[in-house]
C-alpha cells in the first residue's frame, strides 16, 4: 500500500441524494452522501440552527462505540464549517460509508478493546466536505485534513505523514489535524506520548500538507523540492481541481 | 452581460477588482454569496462567480443541491392536505410544507374557491420565504389580481430535473442564454403540449396525447442527465420522434 499515492475523488455518484462523493486515498475508500436542509425530528430540532447529523458506517458489520466517537468528532468539526444559522429547525444529514480500509497482515483489525481508529478520520472528513460541496450546502469555508505519526527510530523521533496501519501501531503518537481554507485549525486529535516540541513539529507538517497552496509560492516550491517523499499531496489543490471539474461539467452550457 | 467568471470555493477571497461598483446603484448579491460586515464578500458554495457590471450584481452560478425557497420563485407543489383556510403544499420531499391560502387564487371567494384534493398539483409563486418560517405561496398576482398562468395543474405528469436545468428553462431566452432548445424543437415537430417549470426542480408536461407527455418528459430528462448541447438535442428529438412514429 503506497502511502504517497495520489488521492482520487468522484462527485455526485449517488443519483437520489442531494449531494455525494466517493473519495479514496492511502488505502481508504469512503462514499458519503449529504441530504439537507430537510425537516429535523422533534428531538433534534434546534430553534436557531441546523442540526448536523453524521452517520459513519464501517466496511463490515454494524457501527459501535468507535463509530459513535468518530461521528461526534466529525460532527463538531463540520458544524463549524456549515452555515448552520441559515437553516434553523432543519437537519443536514451526512452518511459516510467506509468501503475499504488498507489491508495489512500484521495488525489485527478486529480490535478487542474499544480503541480509536485515527487513520480513517482524514478520509471521512475529506469525503464529508466533498459531499457537502456537491450538495451545495452553504459553508463558511472548506477544510483539508492530514494524519501524522511520530515514529521513533534508533532513538531519534521521525514524523511520518499518512502512515500505514503498521506504522500507526508502532508509532509513539498519532495526530490528526484539519485546517479550514482560511488556514485556521479546525480539528486536533492526538493519541500516545509526545512532547510539546513534537506536537509543534506535527502541527507544522500537517499545516504544510493541508494548506500548501495557501503558503507563499516560493516557499512551497522549495518544500516540494526538498522533501517531496514525505510531504504528501497538496490537499487543497486537489480539492480545488476536483471541484473545478464538477463546476465545468455542470455549467457546460455557458 | 457577464464579463468575468471564475471558480470559487466557500470562503475564498474575492478579488476586489471583480466586484462591480456603480456611483449610485448599490451592489446586489445573488445566491451563493454572503456579506460579512464590515467589508468582506465571501462565497458559500462552489461554483462560477459571475459579475454583472450593468446591473451591479454578483452571484455564484452552480448546479445541484436541494431547493431552498426564495421570494417570487415559480414552483410546482403537491397538495398534501387542506386546513380550515389554507392548503398545505409540498415543494420538496422531506421538507416542511408550504402554505397556500384558499383565497390566493384568481377570483376566489369563500364560496367559489378551487377544491384541491390531496395529491393535486399547483403552479404557484412564493410570496414569503425566510429561514424562521415555512414558505407561503400564492396563485394570483397581488398587484393585478390575475392568475397569470398560475393555478391548479390538471392532467399531465411531473418530471424531476436538476435545479440548474429548471433555471435555464425559466430564462427569458432559454435557447441563446441557457442553451436549451429541446422544447422548441419538439414543438416544431408538430407535437402539441404545454409545460410548467418549477424552480424547485420539477417540470409538468400536459397534453391530450399520453405518448407526447412521456416523450417530452424523456427528452428533458435525457438532456439533463447527459448534458446535451443544442446540436445533440436536435439529434435526440429526431431519434425520439422516429421511435414514436
Amino acid at each position: 500500500m503506497p502511502a504517497t499515492r495520489e488521492p482520487e475523488a468522484d462527485l455526485s455518484v449517488l443519483p437520489k441524494a442531494d449531494g455525494s462523493a466517493r473519495y479514496s486515498y492511502a488505502g481508504y475508500t469512503v462514499t458519503g452522501s449529504v441530504n439537507g436542509p430537510i425537516e429535523a425530528q422533534r428531538r433534534d430540532e434546534h430553534a436557531y440552527e441546523a442540526h448536523v447529523d453524521v452517520i459513519v458506517r464501517p466496511a463490515a458489520g454494524v457501527g459501535g462505540t468507535r463509530e459513535r466517537h468518530l461521528e461526534t468528532t466529525l460532527q463538531s468539526s463540520l458544524t463549524q464549517l456549515i452555515l448552520v444559522k441559515n437553516f434553523p429547525r432543519s437537519l443536514i444529514q451526512i452518511v459516510l460509508q467506509v468501503e475499504s480500509a488498507p489491508e495489512n497482515d500484521y495488525v489485527n483489525t478486529k480490535l478487542v478493546q474499544a480503541s480509536l481508529n485515527f487513520a480513517i478520520i482524514p478520509a471521512l472528513l475529506q469525503t464529508a466536505v466533498l459531499a457537502l460541496l456537491s450538495a451545495a450546502v452553504p459553508m463558511r469555508a472548506t477544510a483539508t485534513s492530514a494524519i501524522v505519526a511520530v515514529v521513533s527510530q534508533d532513538g531519534a523521533s521521525e514524523l511520518v505523514a499518512d502512515p500505514s496501519p503498521r506504522e500507526v501501531e508502532a508509532a509513539q503518537s498519532v495526530h490528526v489535524l484539519a485546517f479550514t481554507s482560511q488556514d485556521e485549525l479546525l480539528l486536533a486529535e492526538s493519541e500516545g506520548d509526545f512532547t510539546v516540541k513534537e506536537w509543534d513539529d506535527v502541527y507544522d507538517t500537517a499545516k504544510r500538507i493541508c494548506c500548501q497552496s495557501g503558503a507563499t509560492k516560493g516557499e512551497s516550491i522549495e518544500m516540494v523540492l526538498d522533501e517531496k517523499g514525505d510531504n504528501g499531496p497538496d490537499m487543497r489543490q486537489f480539492l480545488r481541481s476536483t471541484l473545478e471539474t464538477k463546476v465545468v461539467a455542470d455549467l457546460y452550457w455557458k | 452581460m457577464t464579463t468575468e467568471s471564475l471558480l470559487v470555493l466557500p470562503g475564498d477571497e474575492i478579488d476586489p477588482s471583480l466586484i462591480p461598483t456603480h456611483k449610485k446603484n448599490p451592489l446586489r448579491l445573488g445566491p451563493g454569496l454572503r456579506h460579512v460586515p464590515p467589508n468582506h464578500i465571501l462565497p458559500t458554495v462552489a461554483g462560477q462567480l459571475v459579475a454583472d457590471h450593468r446591473k451591479t450584481s454578483l452571484y455564484v452560478e452552480y448546479n445541484g443541491g436541494r431547493y431552498i425557497p426564495s421570494v417570487s420563485d415559480l414552483v410546482i407543489g403537491q397538495v398534501t392536505r387542506s386546513a380550515a383556510d389554507l392548503y398545505y403544499v409540498n415543494l420538496n420531499p422531506y421538507t416542511p410544507n408550504a402554505s397556500l391560502p384558499h383565497l390566493a387564487f384568481e377570483g376566489a371567494t369563500k364560496k367559489t374557491r378551487p377544491q384541491l384534493a390531496p395529491g393535486a398539483l399547483v403552479y404557484a409563486r412564493i410570496s414569503l420565504a425566510n429561514r424562521h418560517m415555512d414558505p407561503e405561496l400564492e396563485c394570483v398576482s397581488a398587484t393585478t389580481g390575475k392568475a397569470e398562468g398560475l393555478g391548479p395543474l390538471t392532467g399531465g405528469m411531473i418530471f424531476d430535473i436538476s435545479l440548474g436545468l429548471a433555471r435555464r428553462l425559466l430564462m427569458a431566452r432559454s435557447r441563446e442564454a441557457g442553451g436549451i432548445a429541446v422544447l422548441e424543437l419538439l414543438g416544431a415537430e408538430g407535437l402539441a403540449f404545454e409545460t410548467a417549470v418549477g424552480r424547485n426542480g420539477k417540470v409538468w408536461v400536459g397534453s391530450e396525447n399520453t405518448k407526447t407527455v412521456v416523450l417530452v418528459g424523456r427528452a428533458l430528462k435525457e438532456t439533463d442527465e447527459k448534458g446535451l448541447d443544442v446540436e445533440q438535442q436536435k439529434k435526440l428529438v429526431q431519434k425520439l420522434i422516429k421511435q414514436m412514429r
